[in-house]
């Protein structure tokens, strides 16, 4: 298997692929000073170990990576060797330019990827709900990243939706991958005060089941039979709680528009927060206002 | 045509869910619910719950109570009597929207306050009066932490509640505060049932700072005509201000008479005894609420409870499925049952998160004392629960100095484990029943209920209507063999006073 660097801005093999900006295999056998001193960039960037064993510093935070390691920076993070060169290995590199911040382009995305728009700000969540970079043991990703190279290189009938496909895969690889690492098996107490904290600082986001599933590092149904024993409530209503509990101090608040509000706290509409609130609080959001101002 | 049904519903406001129980005038339960809510730890000390969720998951809960269990059998709801968590603080302002969070029970960030006044020759006086050992969870120490670190929210600040007042508040519009809650905040002079002027000075405050003082049997006001639609009950539903978790759930163990002691261990665990007199201990060591007029729950709190066996659990438990917690810990319990009482010489000092009774030592640490080459996992495993029954019996000991009791009442989830059960009875060398149901605070409640009604005359007679057969009774030998190890233990605690101080500071 031979080094290659591939770049969207001069490598035809590229040139269907909008959405990968880099991909290269590299056999680093000599040490060269200052090759590694990588900042931030805007792309999602995934480095697989192949062999060798990397120092590096991922978004301020130390890694030893080894061989089958994925190591995963986000847009915007940062990644360094501690010595401020790349050691002796080889490594597999994708840059992906991917719009994980603020709401997707469904255009860019829907262009390339068969991943649906909800399963897609899924993955995103999940993406940023890790705090740890770095995913040891995924020899998956490996075959992944050396499935895509035999495709860009040999081109055979098929080949860019292959390509597509295989990007899918590693994205799907990856957060499930993460979904499980993160937890802790033997504290949903701590995975749930976790889940709770996602839930509050995003809270105008449409989250679904299976999003709190996957955080949560579980299956929907098993996921909602644990949350189910532990808070008494279904995940859904359990989020309703947390919605209106956060509405409720909004509204005591004077200044803030109760659409605003319905709309910050994750409700579709001042209408259906109108609904919800009155159901559980016998009041609607501005009578309860105006009872308690 | 038959008599109407009628129950009585019991809220039971804890450290980590609210539980809605309803009872019929006998005392079956009808139907029970719970809801669960969390406690933020912004910085190490801090445990801090937001009364706006506690208050929508409370009445979520007792909405799908009624709505599922109530109004399909046409049951009339009688009356809601309500319980809390003690210690509890919440900061309003003149409108009575919360300053912040509410800081619970076991938030510590009043230490510097609680050691001042412990160091001090008004903890003497304060102690006597208010009957509350001088510690950071009372609302006294941590109303004198908002004064000195919040002075923004101490000078906002109308009124300072407690979680429970705040959530009556809402239902009905009025601020009150029970007695027996309020003789938990060290701020109360349990002998005169008034606040105590030199336990407000040092909080900083005067008495329009709190809410109304009233007896446990007060009616809270109406509820809302709101709350009334939204929940489908009418005026005529007596609310009732009701008492604390802890004072409730000795009622409902059916102790009341100072020969009988109550054992509680959940998480966290105290022993409880009633009686008519205060316990004045020189050293400060128990706790006294007041429950009606001249009766009061007295006894100690301690820290290390079931979740000492929790995180044993976790660390060293066999898991072989996801997050089965409650499996795990039952394997171990039936491991620990194989190894015999002592577990060989092997003890165990449960103080993890500290200790309050009887040492009240927050640097206190655990320990694992006399490991030889011999001991096994098992030996740890039995070690660990014996270190904290023997932590409850320490606490028991010191009560006996002052009242003398002759068996046990015990609840709670750990303590009802069989295996704990039948050492408490050896340990203790008393007999013990336990409380079938998992809600004695629930009991408790509507026991209040009931006597308010007129079902029963008095509590005394309320209290006499739980009839707990005794279960486990203690046996000769194994008490002689668990006094030679507790005497290390005792030893032990007290001993190491320095070298906890030491070791905390490496921590």
């Amino acid at each position: 298997m031979s080094q290659f660097l591939l770049r969207h801005d001069n490598s035809p093999e590229l040139f269907q692929f909008g959405q990968i900006n880099e991909f290269a295999l590299t056999k680093n056998s000599s040490i060269r000073l200052n090759s590694f001193n990588d900042s931030c960039s805007e792309y999602l960037r995934f480095y697989y170990i192949l062999d060798g064993k990397f120092d590096w510093v991922i978004n301020n935070q130390h890694h030893t990576l080894y061989p089958a390691d994925l190591a995963i920076i986000l847009p915007g993070q940062e990644l360094y060797a501690e010595k401020g060169y790349l050691e002796i290995g080889s490594l597999y590199w994708l840059n992906l330019h991917l719009n994980l911040q603020g709401k997707e382009d469904k255009n860019s995305l829907s262009k390339w990827s068969s991943i649906s728009s909800p399963e897609f700000s899924s993955i995103k969540k999940i993406l940023f709900f890790n705090k740890v970079p770095v995913v040891s043991r995924l020899q998956d990703a490996g075959s992944v990243f050396s499935m895509l190279r035999n495709e860009l290189f040999n081109q055979q009938i098929g080949y860019v939706t292959r390509v597509n496909h295989l990007l899918d895969e590693l994205l799907i690889l990856i957060t499930r991958k993460l979904t499980q690492q993160n937890i802790s098996q033997r504290d949903f107490p701590q995975t749930f005060l976790n889940l709770e904290e996602a839930l509050r600082k995003d809270l105008s986001h449409h989250w679904t089941v299976e999003e709190m599933a996957a955080l949560g590092g579980l299956g929907t149904t098993a996921f909602s039979d644990k949350v189910k024993s532990y808070t008494g409530f279904s995940p859904m209503s359990y989020l309703i709680n947390i919605r209106i509990s956060e509405a409720i101090k909004l509204l005591k608040k004077p200044n803030a528009n109760v659409t605003d509000i319905a709309l910050d706290t994750g409700f579709y509409s001042s209408q259906h927060f109108a609904t919800t609130f009155k159901k559980l609080t016998g009041y609607t959001p501005s009578q309860f206002r105006k009872n308690n101002t | 045509m038959p008599a109407k049904k009628t129950c009585i519903i019991t809220i039971e406001i804890g450290t980590n869910a609210v539980r809605v129980v309803a009872f019929d005038l006998a005392g079956n339960t009808i139907a029970s619910m719970k809801g669960s809510y969390p406690t933020f730890h912004s910085q190490p000390d801090y445990s801090e719950q937001d009364p706006e969720q506690i208050f929508i998951t409370m009445l979520y809960v007792l909405k799908n109570l009624l709505n599922e269990h109530i109004h399909p059998q046409k049951i009339k709801v009688a009356s809601i009597c309500f319980s809390a968590s003690m210690h509890s603080v919440l900061a309003i302002d003149k409108s009575g929207i919360p300053l912040g969070n509410a800081v619970i029970w076991a938030d510590n960030r009043a230490k510097k306050e609680a050691q001042k006044l412990k160091d001090s020759p008004a903890s003497k006086i304060i102690y006597t009066a208010t009957g509350t050992p001088m510690h950071p969870m009372s609302p006294l120490f941590k109303i004198a932490w908002f004064k000195n670190n919040d002075k923004e929210r101490f000078k906002l600040a109308s009124k300072f509640i407690q979680l429970k007042t705040y959530i009556i508040h809402q239902l009905t519009g009025e601020y009150l505060i029970d007695y027996s809650l309020a003789s938990a905040t060290g701020l109360l002079n349990i002998h005169k049932v008034k606040w105590e002027p030199e336990a407000l000075l040092y909080a900083g405050i005067n008495t329009d700072k709190l809410a109304e003082l009233v007896p446990i049997f007060a009616s809270a006001g109406k509820l809302k005509k709101a709350y009334q639609n939204s929940l489908g009950i009418n005026e005529d539903t007596k609310i009732i201000v009701g008492s604390s978790d802890g004072c409730l759930a000795t009622l409902g163990a059916g102790v009341w008479d100072g020969r009988k002691a109550t054992i509680t261990i959940e998480d966290s665990g105290a022993v409880r005894v009633i009686g008519k007199k205060v316990l004045n201990d020189k050293k400060q060591r128990f706790f006294n609420y007041l429950l009606t007029e001249n009766c009061y729950v007295s006894g100690g709190p301690t820290n290390s409870g079931g979740v000492i066996f929790e995180w044993f659990a976790k660390q060293f438990g066999d898991f072989k499925d996801q997050f089965d917690l409650d499996y795990t810990m039952k394997e171990l319990i039936a491991v620990a049952a194989k190894v015999s009482a002592g577990s060989d010489g092997l003890i165990f000092l449960p103080y993890l998160l500290g200790e309050r009774a009887p040492i009240w030592d927050a640097n206190a640490r655990g320990v694992y004392f006399g490991i030889n080459i011999k001991h096994e996992r098992q030996h740890f495993i039995r070690a660990i629960i014996e270190g904290i029954l023997f932590e409850i019996y320490s606490i028991g000991k010191t009560l006996e100095e002052h009242c003398k009791f002759n068996s046990l009442s015990i609840n709670g989830s750990f303590a009802s484990i069989p295996l704990c059960a039948q050492i408490i009875a050896d340990i203790f060398n008393k007999p013990v029943s336990i409380s079938q149901h998992n809600y004695s605070v629930g009991i408790g409640a509507y026991l209040l209920s009931a006597t308010e009604m007129g079902i029963f005359h008095n509590l005394d007679e309320a209290a006499k209507s739980i009839v707990l057969p005794e279960q486990y009774f203690p046996k000769k030998n194994l008490h002689g063999i668990y006094m030679k190890h507790f005497e290390i233990f005792e030893k032990l605690s007290n001993k190491l006073k320095d070298d906890f101080e030491n070791v905390v500071k490496l921590q």
